[in-house]
């Protein structure tokens, strides 16, 4: 398989051009994989461990607000945005022919524009490090492959308000989605927009290799991320969580059995923002990474 | 004289129409194998490494030539191949295999690296401070006390400051200079004064036939077949470059496909195959493609210009005032600048005039002589500035060109020199006839349509002779006479016309004439370069000098056999008679055999070339010689003139224009073949439609890399460029300065051409003169629409 | 590996003598070319650019050829060499225009080798493209001609979307001002398209010029009788008068009735990377007189919104006179 193209440039130096798109096909067998094989392992393999009934706590209320209202409308639209992006760079790609560039950049835009607002909006309203990955995470991280390895009852360990799992993905995805808006906006020196006509002279052609081959991958990347967010998010065990990026709750059930109310300490939040889920691009849908 | 004057067919006449004649791609050896090259794709680059090991190891690759296994000539010289390319397509090395399909993806299996250099594509990037250089050892050179040095020159800023809120060309310090009166005076004595900055692009010459040849090796000895415009000085100049005695060293090259100053003596990639040939002991073929042509084929240079000239309200031009930069490629030092400063002085004459120029080593194709080099562009470029000063002074634009037109006694240039003779009125009153000048000048500004008329009248002169070549003539036992001409044949005629002197003076049918050209073998004798039009006056004083020496001999060898005094006996009707009776030609190439000596070339002249010499001897004893060199005086350096006279249509909602009507009316001394001369008038005219109108040079700036380099690209003028009436005249006056009285005529009719139709369309513009070369329809269009002009003032290369 | 131009390299050709054949060697083999009069391959081939493994030459594909009364318009099969289309009865007495634009290709040489298809389907001129340059167009990541610097006189002036090359077929603004329709087949069966919608711009596939997809043949254009004896006009501006692409082209079909426009239909070549359809021209000149004024607002019209690169701010008033000319009626 074909990873990256080169071509001769106009003095015959072999120089990158862009990824080659045998890895669109990659990464989403890749995804395809993932899922089924996830698939499989929950339903046969996994071991079930005994579920035990959370002690009851009246204290905490009937609905618990995992997302708030500001929150999942940017989740939604960044959903939306995302996938146009990917079905603009795509489709055409699988032979699906449109006029895409200018949808594709308008989308990019509005994705970074969201994005800039998600972070200013986590890091003044919300709790901005509860959804990256510490140490202590990591240890987590560890112990979960352990578990894992020796097979023992994958019993949920309750956690703070966001999961490891979730923290991982969020963390994928701002990493790979901040390498397809920088790349991105380089790329638009590349094409006539409303606010400049294209200079494709503003990187050299090595350079110009380089922005193309890192979005293409960050593009495909996000392809399988993106398989496998969807995936989760209509799995039966975690559809109550997609039902709270819907309505924004979850039930007192729920908050009691998948959070450690030690570490989700509700109303500990920022004013009005205790609740919210704002976790960075979409992650906070839903748990990833199989127990 | 029965010969000149008159239409005949030249001897290659029946070969070329029948396909015999054999151009240099057409030989064949036995065991002959294929060259290709591998072009350098950058601009400016040093070759860090060559790894030829794959290509070397398929089947059928012979061996590469590389750039350490040819003459490298002292800088800025040109090799054949090198490690240093300095423009895109330059060689770099040659590969030799059994056939071009092999050689060609051997080509691709070479692994080369590359280091970029620093390039200029335009000149004046070159000049700017801190601008990059062509060449390593410099942007230009120049004659110091310490003689000729290669230097980089930069002009300071201030003047690319000044030069742009002024809106002209940038004038920094130049490397030529000369004057002569006092310009000051002459400016403020002008009843009108222009000045203006004018740009001329670069041409490749594109000859129908590539630079293409053949070699293999016999006994130590190269047999080399290539295209050349000039035989006998092709072969001494491969000899040199092939560091070979000329006695070792076969060229051949009978047929010339298209010259135009490109393939004037030696070409340097016929080195190629000759050594080739040698490293891997096959005879080795290199087909020149047209895209290697485009690249290795030569070009003319382009001129970025600035001119103030000052006319008197009677027309007189009082002064002018001249700044060229020329645009050189990377190599030699080509002299069109400075020869565009002498053609400015000659052919306007003005009471005083300043010359400054200098010429820039550029990253793009090599340039050398292109048909008029210097006149065709100057006069492109400021005949239309003539035409604008006759409009506002109210002159007719026929009568400002005689008024300032030279006389017999004028002196132009640098040295003050003079002309063997300047019938340039009777050449412009010939052709202004023949076109009918007041009849068409009533069509000037005439709207059919969107269609306005323009009328234009352009003058050109250029160089037409040069003197002091030998002449070698032979009867052999067969009674024919055989001219052996050491000039090429490039389609001009002149190796069959400049042969007629010999048969006139010794009063021969043309039947009993055989011209022997084009292979060294054939003994030939030394000869001027076919080049600047140099051929018709050079060889039929040569030839005729010869003919006088046979005549004589003729004469001595009857009186020998027959008896009585040699001045008794007449040479006609292809025998020699007198008191004692008649000895035909054959019996008087048996005697001169008989009596050896100088009648059979055993003994020689002491003045002629040791070339011809070596030819002489080898042709010695085998009929009755004729052999000289041309001493006849020459007095004032000789220049033939062309007038154009063009009726373009112009369309002013599109910028199109047509040629509907061009006459081209010649000084050439005497007409020695008409159905030629008109070939010449008409040919390069349309040589010079193609330069006023479409055919130039495109580079990217950011890569230095060109795009016109196929014909369809260059757009050189095909026939439907051309107006269906052309006609010609000439003035039909012999130069005193020549026996024969002939004067060269292949080079003017090109600017002729060029100028008539800037003229044309300056007219058709109300007189507005754009100021570049080539006019091409966005140029025009842009004007009539008052829009910005697509290139920029000192823009050359778009 | 070292660059070599001008010496074509080896492959494979195949020289089928039926459509069926024809896809069916397109269907078994990858990295194909079809070859129709080889004018426009040539170049590429000889460069080295373009390098197919299979060549697929149609020339003796008897179906391809011809041109017969279809409906109340014609068909002519794709192979008809130019000088044919030229030469036609048919063609001449009622759809002049494409005669006139199929007269101006080129060169007597090139119109009797060259086919109607391929003029059609012909790559662009774009000569950083042809150069070989690593351009969007190639499937790189830049377009060379469209810098500030960059060499664009010839370029388009409308219809830019990365790539800024033009389409330089002439019987394309021909056929699509003949409302004609272009006949594809492939293994999977005949599709039929509108002219204008035959031709594809960067902004849909920046790689080809046309909708044809590897395995396709463009096998016959059919034009209706809707245009038959309208009153044409034709004009190409070039550099030189043979052998030349057009700067500019104009190519349009106008039915008049008492000097009042009834209906036309008008397109442009050479100013972007498709033949361009004047539909708004068409509106607005509907119902109009035809002389200079509606000449002029249609070619301010049909150039609003161009956008002129670096060199070739001529193309808008060149296109806007050429549009004017055409709706005004000169004699062509």
């Amino acid at each position: 398989m074909e990873i990256l193209r080169t071509a001769p440039n106009p003095w015959g130096q072999e120089v990158l051009v862009g990824v080659a798109w045998d890895l669109l096909w990659a990464a989403a067998i890749a995804g395809f994989l993932f899922v089924v094989g996830h698939h499989l392992y929950v339903w046969i393999m996994a071991p079930k461990a005994p579920k035990t009934a959370p002690e009851p706590a009246p204290e905490v209320p009937e609905r618990v607000e995992r997302h708030s209202q500001a929150s999942r409308t940017f989740h939604w639209l960044m959903a939306a945005t995302m996938l146009t992006l990917l079905v603009t760079a795509f489709f055409p790609v699988i032979g699906v022919q449109f006029a895409w560039v200018t949808i594709h950049w308008i989308a990019g835009i509005v994705l970074t524009l969201l994005i800039i607002w998600h972070i200013i909006h986590a890091s003044t309203k919300q709790d901005f490090w509860s959804v990256w990955t510490g140490t202590k995470e990591i240890g987590q991280a560890f112990q979960a492959v352990g578990k894992f390895l020796r097979r023992e009852p994958a019993k949920e360990e309750r956690s703070g308000k966001y999961p490891l799992d979730q923290r991982a993905y969020h963390n994928a995805v701002t990493l790979v989605s901040f390498g397809v808006i920088v790349t991105g906006i380089l790329m638009m020196f590349g094409v006539d927009t409303w606010f400049w006509a294209s200079n494709p002279y503003f990187l050299s052609d090595s350079t110009w290799g380089l922005v193309f081959v890192l979005h293409g991958l960050c593009g495909v990347g996000l392809v399988t991320m993106v398989i496998a967010h969807i995936y989760f998010a209509i799995r039966p065990e975690k559809r109550w969580m997609t039902r709270s990026m819907i309505k924004g709750w979850i039930t007192r059930e729920e908050y009691l059995e998948h959070y450690d109310p030690d570490l989700w300490k509700l109303g500990t939040e920022p004013a009005g923002a205790e609740l919210a889920g704002g976790s960075a691009s979409s992650a906070d849908a839903d748990g990833v990474v199989p127990a | 004289m029965a010969l000149i004057g008159q239409d005949i067919s030249p001897p290659d006449l029946r070969a070329k129409v029948t396909g015999r004649a054999k151009y240099a791609e057409d030989f064949r050896a036995e065991g002959m194998v294929f060259a290709k090259l591998l072009l350098s794709p950058m601009p400016h680059a040093r070759v860090r490494s060559v790894d030829a090991s794959r290509a070397l190891a398929m089947p059928g690759v012979l061996g590469i030539l590389r750039a350490s296994e040819v003459n490298q000539p002292e800088a800025p010289g040109e090799a054949a191949l090198t490690d240093e390319p300095k423009y895109v397509g330059e060689p770099i090395l040659a590969l030799a295999a059994v056939d071009e399909t092999t050689a060609a993806d051997a080509i691709e299996a070479i692994d080369i690296d590359l280091e970029p250099l620093p390039f200029a594509i335009d000149p004046l990037d070159s000049l700017r401070p801190g601008g990059p250089d062509a060449r390593l050892d410099g942007n230009v050179m120049r004659f110091g006390d310490s003689g000729r040095e290669l230097v980089s020159l930069k002009w300071p800023q201030t003047e690319f400051d000044a030069a742009e809120a002024e809106g002209r060309l940038p004038m920094g310090e130049p490397t030529d200079e000369w004057d002569h009166g006092d310009l000051d005076a002459a400016f403020a004595e002008a009843d009108y004064v222009l000045e203006d900055t004018i740009v001329h692009q670069s041409l490749t010459h594109h000859p129908m036939e590539p630079r293409s040849s053949m070699a293999y090796w016999e006994d130590g000895r190269c047999y080399l077949y290539g295209s050349t415009q000039s035989t006998q000085r092709a072969h001494q100049a491969m000899a040199s470059q092939l560091d070979l005695e000329p006695g070792e060293l076969v060229f051949v090259g009978q047929y010339c496909g298209g010259g135009f100053g490109s393939k004037i003596a030696g070409v340097p990639i016929y080195q190629v195959t000759a050594l080739l040939a040698r490293k891997i002991q096959r005879p080795v073929m290199m087909r020149i493609n047209r895209y290697e042509e485009n690249y290795i084929g030569r070009a003319r240079p382009g001129f970025q210009a600035w001119t103030k000239m000052g006319f008197r309200r009677d027309g007189k031009i009082t002064g002018i005032d001249l700044y060229i930069i020329q645009d050189h490629g990377p190599y030699g030092r080509s002299g069109d600048y400075n020869t565009a400063g002498a053609v400015t002085d000659l052919m306007y004459q003005p009471d005083a005039m300043r010359f400054r120029g200098l010429t820039l080593y550029t990253n793009t194709p090599p340039r050398s002589a292109q048909r008029a080099p210097g006149g065709a562009q100057i006069v492109a470029m400021l005949e239309p500035l003539v035409d604008k000063a006759a409009r506002e002074l109210g002159i007719d634009r026929v009568e400002i060109r005689k008024i300032n037109a030279p006389t017999h006694d004028s002196e132009f240039g640098p040295g003050r020199a003079t002309t063997t003779s300047a019938f340039v009125r009777e050449a412009i009153e010939a052709g202004a006839e023949q076109f009918d000048w007041a009849g068409k000048q009533a069509l000037s500004g005439q709207r059919n349509g969107t269609k306005v008329t323009g009328v234009g009248v352009g003058l050109s002169p250029y160089v037409g002779g040069s003197s002091g070549f030998d002449g070698l003539l032979l009867i052999r036992p067969d009674g024919k006479l055989y001219i052996h001409q050491g000039i090429g044949n490039l389609g001009t005629h002149s190796m069959a016309d400049t042969a007629r002197a010999a048969a006139d003076e010794l009063g021969l049918e043309w039947d009993d004439c055989a011209v022997i050209w084009g292979d060294s073998s054939q003994h030939h004798p030394y000869s001027s370069v076919q080049a600047g039009s140099q051929t018709i006056h050079a060889h039929t004083r040569a030839n005729y000098a010869a003919a006088l020496d046979m005549k004589r001999k003729l004469q001595e060898v009857a009186a020998a056999a027959l008896g009585g005094s040699a001045s008794a006996y007449r040479v006609e009707g292809a025998r020699v008679t007198g008191p004692g009776g008649s000895l035909s030609f054959a019996q008087a190439a048996e005697r001169a055999i008989a009596m050896g000596g100088e009648y059979s070339g055993q003994e020689l002249p002491e003045d002629i070339n040791d070339y011809t010499r070596a030819s002489a001897t080898q042709l010695a004893g085998q009929g009755l010689m004729g052999v000289a060199r041309d001493n006849f005086s020459h007095e004032g350096s000789t220049w033939s003139w062309v007038v154009g006279f063009a009726v373009v249509e112009l369309d002013t909602e599109t910028g199109d224009v047509r040629i509907v009507d061009y006459t081209g009316s010649a000084d050439c001394g005497i007409v020695v073949h008409p159905r030629s001369l008109a070939a010449q008038i008409h040919g390069g005219s349309v040589q010079g439609f193609g330069q006023a109108r479409s055919q130039k040079w495109v580079f990217d700036p950011k890569w230095g890399v060109p795009f016109a380099h196929r014909l369809y690209t260059a757009r050189p003028p095909g026939i439907l460029d051309v107006p269906l009436s052309m006609d010609w005249a000439a003035a039909g006056e012999p130069d005193p300065q020549t026996p024969i009285g002939a004067k060269g005529i292949g080079e003017p009719p090109v600017g002729a051409g060029s100028a008539a139709v800037t003229s044309a369309i300056a007219d058709a513009l109300d007189g507005r003169c754009l100021c570049r070369v080539p006019l091409t329809t966005d140029v025009i269009l842009a004007e009539l629409e008052g829009r910005a002009q697509p290139h920029a003032l000192t823009e050359i290369h778009s | 590996m070292a660059v070599i131009r001008d010496m074509m390299p080896a492959f494979e050709l195949f020289q089928p003598t039926s459509v069926d054949e024809a896809l069916d060697v397109l269907e078994r083999h990858d990295n194909t070319w079809v070859l129709a009069g080889g004018l426009d391959s040539m170049d590429w081939f000889k460069d080295r650019i373009k390098r197919p493994d299979v060549v697929v030459e149609l020339g003796s594909v008897s179906e391809l050829t011809g041109i017969r009364a279809s409906g109340d318009g014609i068909e002519i099969g794709a192979m008809t060499s130019l000088r044919d289309v030229v030469a036609s009865d048919d063609v001449r007495s009622r759809f002049g225009l494409l005669a006139q634009a199929a007269a101006e290709v080129a060169t007597p040489q090139i119109r009797n080798q060259g086919t109607l298809g391929g003029n059609l389907i012909q790559d662009t001129r774009c000569w950083y493209y042809r150069g070989g340059w690593p351009c969007y167009r190639a499937g790189g990541n830049i377009c060379y001609a469209g810098t500030p610097r960059s060499m664009n006189r010839e370029h388009a002036v409308t219809g830019q979307s990365r790539c800024v090359a033009v389409n330089g077929a002439d019987t394309a603004g021909a056929l699509v001002a003949l409302g004609a329709q272009m006949m594809v087949r492939s293994a999977g069966g005949e599709r039929v398209y509108e002219a204008e919608d035959f031709f594809v711009g960067p902004e849909i596939d920046i790689e080809r010029m046309t909708v044809l997809e590897p395995g396709d043949l463009l096998t016959h254009v059919r034009i209706p009788g809707d245009w038959a004896d309208a009153r044409f006009y034709w004009e190409k501006v070039r550099d030189r008068k043979s052998w030349d692409w057009a700067l500019a082209s104009v190519a349009a079909a106008i039915v008049e009735s008492n000097g009042t426009i009834e209906r036309a239909r008008i397109a442009v070549n050479g100013v972007a990377p498709t033949p361009v359809r004047l539909t708004d021209v068409e509106n607005l000149v509907q119902g109009m007189p035809a002389n200079d004024d509606t000449g002029m607002a249609a070619g301010e019209l049909a150039t609003r919104g161009f956008k002129p690169l670096r060199h070739n701010d001529y193309k808008v008033p060149l296109a806007r006179n050429l549009v004017r000319r055409a709706v005004r009626g000169d004699a062509a």
